[in-house]
């Protein structure tokens, strides 16, 4: 039987349709998009990088370095700490990329050895016998680590690119120690590059207490020791009450420096001693924590490599009870009132914070530097021009592939059926798209070649039919016999042609890469919605036409 | 009715293909042996995605693209192997580079380009011997924020292991050889970008490193191998083990005078070429599928008929659309091949063969393999259907 229940029929038809509203909007100009409601007007295709032009990177991280690194600071401080304990060593050695292995002078004091080491980490894993010991980070810990040095190293980066101005970039995590640019539209990439490459600056400033200046009691002079930087919280202010003097600092060409912005403009700004306690290219790491012993507020703990560690503890004796600024790309982040001399190595930031502000700030403090040397493996730009002449290259092949292979139809079956296959192209066409919008996938040049592969492929599943029907109507059956039986016979060669196609576009999206993705994506896609334009909506069609036409002979 | 459909491909006599078998199966282990010969011996063209390189599409500023005089200007950079031919039009020029390996040919680049665009007081050397270190000069002392924009000038980017020393004019970049090889790549596009940017427009840069590009060749040998199983395996679950064979072996076929075409034609075989591979694998046993259906169905139909009497059926029997779904896809392809570009010319053309011998193969791989397997269509009949047929 051809006609299908009502029910499905509705199905049909309600998917139809909703797919041509979520094809529309790519089809839509912009001054109508602009009309519609965001989320829908949104929802349309992205072009990939070679249709649009912009850059692609794929940067390696140096996971192995990050890890080397950190053993020799961990030998560095297990030397001290031993000393420290009074334990005798013949050697700390820097197994790369494994362990640290001490040799001690004396097997008996293994045990002390191992409690001075457990009171640097606690969580290190130590193994060895006698007078060796071997210290290595769990696999556990490792993993937790190179996973932060990515993390951290993509929001530094999307820190620096945000400053280049450039729109959407994209920037994700890809495989273990991979991370993927993309920048569309950029057409200079040396200096993307450079952007990539400059650095936060971070220092350490005292705050000289001596000098009053907020607001309009800024004095005419100050001591030529000090200098006005405004704060974050101030800046943040004057962007709020007066953007247009915020807009103003941003685009001056060159910037006006910080002294320049507090006496221009009057935000909150602080004195600070322009001498640098430490900088930031001595900081180590920041993260966000919580206190331990007053009720566990949110605060910030960082340290130090032992040069800024040393420079620290003095600045920090000596100044108790006096604030000390920490100063990121000319604002202050946060002055933090010095409460005790910090010697260790590492300190804690206090403040009126939230759980999200301290996050914030440890970042602020971490972007610095990345954590990691990245090293471009994979670089792919394409020019506007180029993307352009790509875009027209291939919607003329699909177009003349549209028309060749719909003349095809029409001249193999006649006006009406070859009509009814070429309908389900124009739907499975508009399916794709409306896929394609839903999910968010991009449009590459190889996935044209696979929207017209799919063009092509489409009208497979009719032909099928197509010819079963012509075979049963040899067979002596009548017309409408033929059809139904046509369509039911045919259906078992279609799933099995197209799930085998679909199985390679599979791997191929999961083995793929960027341009193979694309192509994957629309071949795959067009896949599925082959099957349901192909076979469902044609019989849906066809029924209609059976009931309306009532033939008796089948002009097939 | 305002037309007729014309009958394309009906054909009055039966044909006897699977006569033909030995022939066919000849002429098609000379062809695959000669594919895998000539893939070992003349090897593929492989574009950059697989061997690593650069290449860079440049677009001559006023008009013609002058490939002689790019060629001596390019080729005296000391980049190693270099590749030119117009791309798409007269105006535009592909300049291809062999992949960049650390050494002292690389080093040398950089400070030519550092002198180039910082002046000509600066001095790039290897570091320590068995490390990829680089060592900077300046003319004068520099603080880190100098340092980083001026060893970015030679495309070390992102480079934070950095490390200046003494009095500043000198700094360290701490480099392993295989990050060095990757960094090298940067350093050749910039050289060639110097030496063409003020007759050229750089129109679309792309560099593989190293590393990457034996990745992808690794990747893409186990997309073939995995693909070509994952559909034997759905041909075994919906058939036999027999088809799955077939089918495979007909795959095989596919791929590798796929393989051949690249060699006799030297075409570029990148990853867009490994998708059209990929792409054949899938989409030719789609009519070898549609054949086995119907082998299949004759089984139960005609019991007492012969295997290569009842192949010969189905595959007249669905010859007709065999040939008019190839016919499609054929003249969508052609499409591709005249009007897609010149980024997707080895693709579209590796497709088109595809199609062909797609039909080939499900006549005279596929189903000739089944004969050969000296598999018997009772074997294959559901219990109970041979039980009732004995009985």
């Amino acid at each position: 039987m051809l006609n299908l229940p009502r029910w499905q029929n509705i199905v049909i038809i309600a998917i139809t349709v909703l797919s041509g509203i979520f094809a529309l909007p790519n089809l839509l100009p912009a001054a109508v998009l602009d009309a519609l409601p965001g989320w829908y007007s949104q929802s349309r295709i992205n072009l990939g990088l070679d249709l649009r032009g912009g850059a692609h990177f794929l940067l390696e991280a140096d996971l192995r370095g990050v890890i080397n690194e950190r053993l020799t600071n961990l030998s560095d401080s297990l030397r001290g700490e031993l000393r420290k304990q009074q334990v005798g060593y013949r050697d700390v050695t820097v197994e790369p990329g494994r362990a640290v292995v001490v040799n001690l002078r004396e097997e008996g004091q293994r045990a002390r050895a191992i409690e001075a080491i457990r009171t640097l980490d606690p969580a290190l894993a130590i193994s060895g016998e006698g007078g060796t010991i071997r210290i290595a980070y769990s696999d556990q810990d490792l993993f937790r680590r190179k996973k932060e040095v990515i993390d951290q190293s993509i929001e530094i980066l999307r820190r620096r690119v945000d400053e280049t101005g450039t729109l959407e970039p994209t920037i994700v995590r890809q495989g273990d120690e991979r991370i993927l640019l993309q920048v569309p539209g950029i057409k200079d990439t040396s200096d993307l590059k450079r952007k990539i490459n400059q650095t936060a600056k971070l220092t350490f400033h005292l705050v000289n207490e001596d000098v009053a200046a907020t607001g309009q009691n800024i004095p005419p002079t100050l001591p030529p020791t000090t200098y006005l930087v405004p704060t974050r919280e101030g800046m943040q202010a004057l962007r709020a009450t007066n953007p247009k003097a915020w807009e103003d600092i941003q685009s001056a060409n060159p910037r006006p420096g910080p002294e320049q912005i507090c006496r221009r403009y009057q935000p909150q700004c602080l004195p600070v001693f322009k001498r640098v306690v430490v900088g930031g290219e001595d900081l180590d790491d920041a993260r966000a924590t919580f206190e331990q012993q007053q009720g566990g507020r949110p605060i910030i703990s960082f340290t130090f490599n032992s040069a800024g560690g040393r420079a620290f503890c003095a600045a920090t004796r000596a100044n108790i009870g006096k604030r000390l600024a920490i100063q990121l790309d000319n604002e202050i982040i946060s002055a933090p009132v010095v409460q005790s001399a910090i010697c260790g190595g590492s300190g804690i930031i206090t403040g009126q914070f939230t759980t999200q502000q301290t996050q914030e700030q440890a970042l602020l403090l971490r972007s610095g530097a990345l954590p990691a040397t990245l090293t471009i493996i994979e670089e792919r730009t394409v020019g506007a021009d180029l993307g352009a002449d790509a875009i027209r290259a291939g919607t003329v092949a699909a177009i003349v592939g549209i028309i060749l292979v719909a003349v095809f139809m029409f001249v193999a079956y006649g006006p009406v059926f070859g009509g009814f296959a070429n309908l389900a192209v124009v739907v499975n066409l508009m399916m794709v798209f409306a896929g394609m919008s839903v999910l968010g996938a991009s449009l590459t040049l190889p996935g044209i070649a696979g929207l017209v592969l799919t063009v092509g492929m489409a009208v497979d599943s009719n032909v099928l039919i197509y010819e079963r029907v012509r075979e049963e109507k040899a067979l002596g059956r009548s017309a409408f016999s033929s059809l139904a039986t046509g369509y039911e016979r045919a259906m078992s060669a279609i799933i099995d042609a197209n799930l085998t196609t679909l199985v390679a576009g599979v791997l191929m999206f999961s083995f793929g890469s960027g341009p193979i993705r694309g192509f994957a994506t629309t071949l795959s896609l067009g896949l599925l919605t082959t099957m349901f334009s192909a076979t469902i909506f044609t019989r849906m069609l066809l029924a209609a036409w059976v009931r309306w036409r009532r033939p008796t002979e089948l002009v097939i | 009715m305002l037309w007729k459909p014309v009958r394309l491909f009906t054909f009055k006599r039966k044909f006897d293909f699977l006569r033909y078998r030995k022939a066919a199966l000849v002429i098609s282990s000379l062809i695959n042996v000669a594919a895998l010969v000539g893939a070992f011996t003349v090897g593929l063209n492989f574009g950059i995605d697989f061997r690593g390189g650069i290449a860079i599409q440049a677009k001559a500023r006023d008009g013609v693209a002058q490939l002689d005089a790019l060629r001596a200007t390019v080729g005296n950079l000391n980049v190693g192997e270099v590749a030119l031919q117009e791309f798409g039009d007269p105006s535009t020029a592909l300049i291809r580079v062999q992949r960049q390996d650390a050494g002292p040919q690389c080093v040398a680049g950089a400070q030519r380009i550092l002198q180039k665009r910082a002046g000509p007081d600066w001095r790039v050397a290897p570091g320590a011997a068995g490390t990829g270190d680089v060592l900077f000069t300046a003319p004068s002392a520099l603080d880190s924020t100098g340092w980083r924009d001026a060893v970015s000038r030679v495309g070390l980017t992102v480079q934070e292991r950095l490390l200046p020393r003494g009095a500043n004019t000198t700094a360290k970049v701490d480099m392993t050889v295989d990050q060095q090889a990757e960094w090298c790549q940067q350093v050749a596009i910039k050289l060639v970008e110097d030496a063409i940017g003020d007759r050229y427009e750089i129109a679309g840069t792309e560099s593989v490193g190293p590393k990457i590009g034996a990745e992808l060749m690794e990747t893409g040998i186990w997309a073939v191998l995995a693909t070509m199983a994952a559909i034997a395996l759905y041909v075994w679950f919906r058939f036999e083990w027999q088809f799955a064979v077939a089918a495979l072996v007909a795959m095989l076929h596919d791929v590798l005078s796929t393989i051949g075409l690249f060699v006799l034609l030297q075409l570029d075989f990148n990853l867009a070429a490994l998708a059209a591979v990929l792409t054949i694998a899938g989409y030719s046993i789609n009519d070898t599928v549609v054949v086995f259906d119907r082998v299949r169905e004759n089984m139960r139909r005609y019991k007492k008929l012969g295997l290569v009497d009842l192949l010969n059926l189905s595959l007249n029997e669905t010859l007709a659309r065999t040939l008019m779904t190839s016919a499609t896809v054929f003249v969508a392809i052609l499409a591709l091949v005249l009007f897609g570009g010149p980024v997707l010319a080895s693709f579209s053309v590796a497709m088109l063969w595809g199609v062909i011998v797609g039909v080939y193969s499900t006549v005279w791989i596929a189903c000739a393999a089944l004969v050969y397997m000296n598999f018997r269509p009772e074997q294959l009949r559901p219990k109970e259907e041979a039980e009732k047929a004995e009985a």
